[in-house]
């Protein structure tokens, strides 16, 4: 048992401890919380592979951005309502059905997957190595996201401007 | 003897080790946070012409913040009936414990550091954003409309705030060609990044001080004129955790300013005798002693002017900041 997997264990277990409270809570900002521990736990995974960059990422915009987001999205509208559960026979049944389908094509792929060697020298400057490569081989990609970020941003500001012109037109 | 341990095979006798070390430090941030809030109550008197605490521990009011801890650590622990408990105990939790993460990024001298990341800088950023959760969460959990409210205003100053920080810093990693904090050191040994990009030097400053929630942009608190913001429903020792929060963030972003600006532990020209390590310490003191001079400075802004500020003012000049260092660059750096 080396400290690697130890940590690995450990990070495992929050991760899909968090998934599942996150499932079977029934308060929405709860539910937030377990998937901010989820986000993290996942964030260290990556640790453990030496994908920092990846990991830092992972914590800067899933904990930090998007889950901001949503918490303000949450607290800002009606939060009172809890979900109730309905459970019929038949979605039981179902959704049981999908499990054991999903487990078993899962089971036999993972169980026929070779990846062949595993890369030993990632670790070395692969912050470095992602900007080269984003910034050569993949500049169009890159180039038309942020494009696609702009034509967000401007949605977004037209829609808040609307709001404001109507409220002012009354 | 740190940069031994930090290349050398991991084990228990390590763990311990570094364990040992990061005690070491925690004690070492109280004890700054102590003298720091005392420094601040003096500083502050003497800008205004009164002696500030004088009584307890001698002249100077040496004991004063030692007494003001024991007296929040045997008030009553209370918690709202209507507050969401579990949330209400964790809330200063989350938002302590990235406070004193990011310290773990900072080399302090040559010697002294505790790791050597090879992204410190966006490690200390990313961690720092997580705080952000904790006081949005403790707003919340608290079940009453002026902390969520203060809570709201305080995470929408936050989030403003870190992206002209974080946009201004973009001039210094084109410099260094990196985001090891160590390197950015390193790059500093002839001239300080202060002086190349003195436009992101002062975007830092100002967005760092909102960042810490600091005069003149100290609405989340803002004890005079609003009800103290996300914190209003604590008291006893959580209460101190957020204040603590607060102080260990003024350590960690003096730090990182010093680092990032101000050479870190390189000496001044002719005065390499001097170790580096007083050099840092004494770059750190002067920052900190900036933000508590422009908290006896400022007046506070009015929350529109804050936000507006932020994305109107402080934004664009960011940006100009990034296209002027690649022309620096360019021009005088090949």
């Amino acid at each position: 048992m080396t400290g690697e997997m130890i940590a690995f264990f450990i990070l495992a277990l929050t991760a899909i401890a968090g998934g599942v409270m996150m499932i079977n809570m029934s308060n929405v900002i709860h539910m937030v919380v377990a998937l901010v521990f989820t986000f993290l736990a996942i964030a260290g995974i990556y640790i453990t592979l030496s994908a920092e960059f990846v990991a830092a990422v992972q914590v800067l915009i899933y904990s930090g951005a998007i889950t901001i987001i949503m918490l303000f999205g949450i607290m800002l509208t009606r939060h009172e309502g809890m979900t109730e559960w309905k459970l019929t026979k038949m979605t039981v049944l179902l959704s049981g059905a999908g499990i054991i389908v999903f487990f078993l094509i899962m089971f036999f792929s993972i169980n026929h997957l070779s990846l062949g060697n595993p890369a030993t020298d990632l670790h070395i400057d692969n912050t470095k190595k992602i900007g080269v490569e984003l910034y050569s081989k993949y500049v169009i990609p890159f180039e038309l996201t942020s494009v696609l970020l702009l034509v967000a941003l401007i949605g977004a500001i037209v829609i808040a401007k609307r709001d404001d012109e109507k409220e002012a037109g009354k | 003897m740190v940069n031994d341990l930090l290349t050398s095979p991991a084990g228990w006798i390590h763990a311990a080790i570094f364990f040992g070390l990061g005690a070491c430090l925690l004690m070492i941030v109280l004890g700054f946070v102590t003298y720091a809030i005392l420094a601040e109550r003096k500083v502050l008197g003497f800008m205004q012409l009164r002696p500030g605490p004088n009584r307890v521990g001698g002249r100077f009011g040496l004991l004063q913040t030692v007494a003001d801890v024991l007296k929040l650590l045997i008030k009553e622990d209370t918690i709202p009936k209507a507050a969401d408990k579990p949330l209400f105990i964790l809330a200063p939790v989350l938002a302590f414990a990235p406070a004193f993460m990011v310290l773990a990024a900072i080399p302090f001298s040559n010697h002294l550091k505790f790791s050597d990341l090879s992204i410190g800088l966006l490690y200390y950023i990313a961690i720092s954003g997580i705080t952000t959760v904790g006081i949005l969460m403790a707003g919340w959990a608290s079940n009453n409309k002026y902390s969520l409210l203060g809570g709201m205003r305080s995470a929408a100053q936050m989030i403003s705030y870190e992206i002209p920080l974080v946009i201004s810093v973009v001039g210094v990693i084109m410099f260094s060609g990196s985001l090891n904090l160590t390197e950015i050191v390193e790059g500093q040994k002839t001239v300080a990044y202060m002086f190349l990009s003195p436009l992101g030097f002062i975007v830092f400053l100002i967005s760092s001080i909102a960042e810490l929630n600091r005069t003149p942009f100290d609405l989340p608190e803002a004890e005079s004129e609003l009800v103290a913001g996300y914190h209003v429903e604590y008291s006893g020792f959580r209460w101190a955790f957020f204040m603590l929060t607060e102080y260990v963030y003024l350590f960690a972003m003096a730090a990182l300013t010093t680092v990032l600006f101000l050479g870190g532990w390189n000496p001044v020209p002719f005065l390499g005798c001097i170790p580096g390590i007083v050099w840092f310490a004494l770059k750190f003191s002067l920052i900190v002693f900036f933000m508590i001079w422009v908290r006896g400075t400022m007046p506070r802004l009015r929350a529109d002017q804050l936000m507006e500020f932020a994305w109107k003012v402080l934004l664009p000049v960011a940006l100009l900041n990034i296209f002027v260092s690649a022309v620096v660059k360019e021009l005088f750096l090949r």
